[in-house]
């Protein structure tokens, strides 16, 4: 081939390194000019279905929000809202449970995932196996085997929660990986008080409606059921919600926890919560990560849990203004996640197009490797962080029974006088959020006057 | 990219770390173009550091509307071009009245004037094996040059191109012919010295 036949490829393979010296240069500037700047807000990357994810083609990585969705549900939604207690027996049964100063239980949590591909038929199965320790002491370890059936793959993560030092650390043995996350204060504060436990699902289910389900056996124990379809329980994020806690008729201390929800038509999940150890003996060491030399940070910097704040959800809201140029049509999680595979898919769509024009020949056909898919993957799990905080925010007003109403679908960007966002922050008060994304308190009147106004 | 617009969304926000991931990721590629144009490291480094200098300076009110890649190869474009014509301008101060030489029209710095086989510091930037490339692409005009860079090498559209050059996209088009076919011709008419030697 003579040179000039290959001008291009050759042009594209011009490559100079920045010197040592610019990069003082220039990260010098930026210390300078930035000195007062905020902390980075990276990415909440929710680990458990991190190696799931990876393992999944990169036309099918929309999967990989539903995913988290999962987790998310999971894993944080007991960090949500105080609840009243007013259930007498289950008013015992949490006494009981505060008592213990530590204890262990296992979960297993069983996910089916549509994919975004236009072909419904088409899921991913994926189940998490979770063996938990929970200390008053000492933090949270969690322990999470998954395994994805359609690949037949598992992966193991460990993640230790330490509360006391705003920080929880993952570790992912099949990668030679670890992340570390930190907590902002408002959720160490959620974290302290709520720990991610059964303490936390009792209180949960007594702020729903529930019925009593009477006695039953479980493993030869008799025990007393309790059950609820109130959609409070998953913070209004799920549909057709089934939940039930079996708790042992002499001790009062649970003993089976089963839980059923769907969410829009893509995903269904079912866990069961079973094994309770109480009172078991534990060690500081138990909850002390150790990281083998030869494992490397999944990321350089440390990760935040996304905030759920009012002030955290206007900026995710800006972002997806941002990013789309309108607002999400709704704010529950599955569907924040479906809008934003279809930005993503035009971005991929938009990128093979110019690929193509440019130099067909060049891109490697089939599938991407695993370097690339996890670059995807990690880029997608970073821009969803602000998009969290604004769903996570949304799930703690359903929770807390606040009476959210969301006009993402009608109100844009320039609707200043129109309601984007609204809920209840007291008896007659309400909390407004505007298309222009300006706030104010306003009485129940006022809201109905403008309300009445807002495009239907 | 997606990922783009979050970095400038902390960006936009005083974010330092975003700022750093953002000059980690297209270092290397804007000091490559600036090289490439400029035909010099020193010059390219300084051209990196100016526009990253006034991108920072730029935080609370910049807005991407396109790719951030393509905006900041702009920059560097630009950039690079002022630094050409002022070194074009001291160079006819230097030079007086006396003749300049046909090279001095590609507005190179006049220390790496000359074709390349007067040029070893053309080739050494790029390697050996795009030798004749670096050579080739120093003798190009420098409008012809920018353009080929920012559309191969970029990835930018003749659109964008021509946006921020303010010129018609004919102009930018045609001068990416004729870059193309000089470069052709150059490296053919090289392949075929080497092979008659």
């Amino acid at each position: 081939m003579r040179p000039a036949d290959n001008i291009h490829n050759q042009i594209k393979k011009l490559q100079l390194k920045a010197s040592a010296d610019l990069d003082k240069r220039v990260h010098d500037e930026i210390s300078q000019a930035l000195a007062h700047s905020e902390k980075i807000e990276p990415a909440h990357a929710e680990l458990t279905a991190w190696r799931t994810i990876m393992k999944s083609r990169m036309t099918k990585w929309a999967a990989a929000a539903a995913v988290i969705i999962i987790a998310v549900i999971v894993g944080i939604n007991h960090f949500i809202g105080p609840v009243n207690v007013t259930s007498v027996a289950l008013a015992d049964v949490l006494e009981r449970i505060e008592q213990a100063q530590a204890f262990m239980y296992k979960m297993r949590v069983t996910t089916s995932v549509g994919m975004f591909t236009g072909k419904p038929a088409e899921t991913i199965e994926i189940e998490m196996d979770y063996t938990i320790t929970i200390s008053n002491e000492y933090g949270m370890k969690w322990e999470t085997e998954t395994t994805d059936h359609n690949t037949g793959k598992t992966m193991t993560q460990i993640m230790y929660i330490r509360p006391g030092q705003k920080a929880a650390i993952m570790i992912m043995p099949e990668m030679k990986k670890y992340m570390q996350m930190e907590f902002d204060d408002d959720l160490v504060a959620r974290t302290k008080k709520q720990n991610n436990d059964p303490r936390e699902m009792i209180k949960q289910i007594m702020g729903c409606q529930y019925t009593e389900l009477g006695r039953s056996v479980i493993d030869g124990k008799e025990v007393e059921g309790f059950h609820t379809t109130d959609p409070a329980m998953f913070a209004g994020m799920g549909e057709n919600i089934k939940y039930t806690l079996w708790v042992d008729a002499k001790s009062w201390l649970p003993v089976r926890c089963e839980m059923d929800f769907k969410m829009g038509e893509q995903m269904q999940a079912s866990s069961v919560i079973y094994d309770y150890q109480w009172d078991i003996p534990v060690a500081a060491s138990d909850f002390e990560p150790t990281i083998p030399e030869d494992y490397t940070p999944l990321s350089s910097e440390a990760i935040r849990m996304p905030s759920m704040s009012e002030e955290a959800a206007i900026e995710g809201l800006k972002f997806f203004v941002e990013l789309s140029g309108q607002y999400p049509k709704k704010l529950d999680m599955l569907n924040l996640a479906m809008e934003f595979a279809e930005l993503k898919k035009k971005e991929l769509a938009e990128l093979k197009k110019g690929e193509a024009s440019k130099d067909a020949g060049r891109k490697s056909k089939g599938e991407p490797n695993q370097v690339e898919l996890e670059k995807v993957i990690k880029e997608t799990m970073e821009t969803m962080q602000p998009i969290q905080s604004l769903s996570l925010f949304y799930m703690s007003l359903v929770q807390g029974k606040k009476e959210p109403v969301y006009y993402g679908e009608s109100v844009g960007p320039n609707d200043a006088d129109k309601v984007l966002l609204r809920w209840k922050v007291s008896e007659g008060q309400y909390r407004v959020v505007f298309g222009d994304l300006t706030t104010v308190d306003i009485t129940a009147e006022k809201l109905a006057e403008i309300e009445e106004l807002q495009p239907k | 990219m997606l990922q783009d617009k979050l970095l400038i969304w902390k960006f936009n926000r005083g974010n330092k770390d975003a700022l750093r991931y953002i000059y980690e990721k297209y270092k290397d590629d804007l000091v490559t173009l600036a090289a490439a144009l400029l035909t010099d490291v020193s010059s390219a480094e300084d051209v990196v550091h100016d526009v990253f200098v006034s991108f920072i300076e730029s935080r609370s009110r910049f807005r991407l509307t396109g790719s951030l890649k393509g905006y900041l190869a702009t920059c560097v474009a630009n950039n690079a071009r002022n630094k050409n014509k002022a070194g074009r301008r001291q160079q006819t101060a230097a030079l007086d009245n006396r003749n300049i030489p046909a090279s001095a029209r590609t507005g190179l710095p006049l220390r790496k004037q000359g074709s390349g086989s007067q040029c070893p510091d053309v080739a050494a930037m790029f390697g050996e094996e795009l030798r004749r490339l670096s050579w080739s692409l120093a003798e190009l005009p420098y409008e012809q040059r920018e353009v080929l860079l920012l559309h191969i090498y970029s990835g930018m559209r003749f659109r964008a191109i021509a946006r921020s050059q303010a010129v018609s996209i004919n102009t930018v088009q045609g001068r990416y012919r004729y870059a193309l076919d000089k470069l052709r011709s150059m490296l053919d008419g090289e392949a075929k010295n080497e092979t008659s030697r």
